[in-house]
């Protein structure tokens, strides 16, 4: 065995423990910001579903930069199809 | 009154009826006759300064005299216009086949309760804002009470609502940079998949977005906060008639004003009865009125008050205008302070 392979595993070791370490910190991390992202996607297309809000004139304006993530948004809701009748994106 | 027009944003408000337009067209003719150019704005949805002026006036800036331009903002246009951007903006994104779908969704923003009242309000912030430039006065003709009262208060709510709206942001794209952390050997590696973090780059130039809009809109309404809470900016005066209703809807409006801190310059009582109008009738309707007098001079003390007459025509082109104005001078020709009966 070369020594230059042996550095390789012995990376690959160090890359796995802190994989194993990591991963669950990063998990909650990312499931944290994946529910104020969830959130700020409510607000703005409340008036959709038939929550009233007093700022639809202003949210309108955010929701195109947001479309992109409507369709993962609303599946992870735990809407199979999208919610809202005159928009389906699947 | 000279102290008045030294401000540079006057409202004029006021019960449905009290004669709101015909006020801020006289104030507005006197304040040109003076040498300042002045815009006069109608906010009310049903218009009636064209109709005071005798001459179409629409959602442009129109000529009326000398120094004089008048304006009625068209709630549905500016609307119009808000939702038109939006879908533009939407289509860059999305393939062609969804023009439809989008179209239909927005249609429904167009109806909901509220644009209306954001459409306008956005067009009256964008005026207080840039017509400074323009004019040297800016005369708002306010639809009735309530609805005034709830369009001053919007730039207040609308930031604090925006504000939280940032926060929400902030806290996400803090918790993005956390999430960096723990994948940064990773990433310089393989790509074993990582929760949320092949989406980074996207996201940074959609949070730069997002915050930008929301960024803008909370400077325009801070702004447009600002400006009609400084005294020496703002003044708002309220129009009502020697009668029940008038009075006790003007406390109402008085208790929200000083609420949102909105500076009120004073009162003007219109229609009262000429004192040589004769019969029976209008006798008794003094007696009455008398009463009121009274009640409102009790009840807003601390207000500087200008009393005006019932005239014996229809309020009818600039000429009558002018004439509602000479009586308006002559009350504030001495200390305003002091109201004299007329």
């Amino acid at each position: 065995m070369k020594w230059a392979d042996i550095k390789e595993k012995l990376r690959w070791c160090a890359y796995l423990a802190s994989e194993a370490y990591n991963m669950p910190y990063r998990s909650t991390v990312a499931r944290a910001r994946r529910e104020q992202d969830d959130l700020f996607m409510l607000l703005i297309f409340s008036e959709m579903m038939g929550i009233p809000n007093p700022a639809t004139y202003y949210t309108l304006e955010l929701q195109p930069i947001m479309l992109e993530r409507f369709h993962d948004w609303h599946t992870r809701m735990g809407m199979e199809h999208s919610p809202l009748d005159g928009f389906r994106c699947c | 009154m000279h102290r008045l027009f030294d401000r540079r944003i006057i409202f004029v408000g006021g019960k449905g009826g009290v004669g709101k337009t015909t006020i801020a067209g006289a104030l507005a003719l006197m304040a040109a006759d003076g040498g300042r150019t002045t815009l006069l704005v109608s906010t009310d949805p049903a218009h009636s300064l064209g109709d005071v002026f005798d001459m179409p006036i629409g959602n442009e800036e129109t000529p009326l005299g000398p120094n004089l331009s008048g304006l009625e903002i068209d709630p549905e246009a500016e609307a119009e216009r808000h939702i038109a951007t939006v879908k533009m903006s939407m289509k860059s994104l999305v393939a062609p086949k969804m023009y439809g779908a989008i179209d239909r969704q927005i249609e429904l923003a167009r109806h909901s309760p509220g644009t209306m009242e954001a459409a306008l309000l956005e067009r009256m912030a964008d005026l207080m804002v840039d017509a400074r430039s323009r004019f040297d006065l800016l005369i708002f003709d306010t639809a009735p009470s309530g609805h005034t009262i709830r369009l001053l208060s919007l730039p207040e709510l609308m930031a604090a609502w925006i504000d939280g709206m940032m926060s929400y942001r902030d806290r996400s794209r803090r918790l993005g940079e956390v999430l960096k952390v723990f994948s940064r050997d990773q990433s310089k590696e393989d790509g074993f998949g990582m929760i949320g973090g092949s989406q980074d780059e996207p996201d940074d130039s959609r949070d730069g977005r997002i915050k930008e809009i929301l960024m803008t809109r909370r400077r325009k309404f801070h702004r447009a906060r600002e400006l009609l809470t400084d005294a020496s900016t703002t003044a708002f005066l309220l129009v009502l008639n020697a009668e029940r209703l008038p009075i006790l809807e003007s406390k109402k409006t008085l208790d929200l004003l000083s609420k949102f801190n909105v500076p009120v310059a004073g009162m003007i009582v219109n229609r009262l009865l000429p004192p040589d109008a004769g019969g029976d009738f209008l006798r008794e309707r003094r007696l009455q009125e008398d009463e009121y007098r009274e009640e409102i001079d009790q009840t807003f003390a601390g207000l500087r008050r200008i009393y005006l007459h019932l005239l014996p025509h229809d309020v009818h082109g600039v000429e009558t205008l002018r004439e509602i104005g000479e009586a308006m001078a002559e009350q504030l020709g001495g200390a305003f302070g002091a109201a004299k009966a007329p």
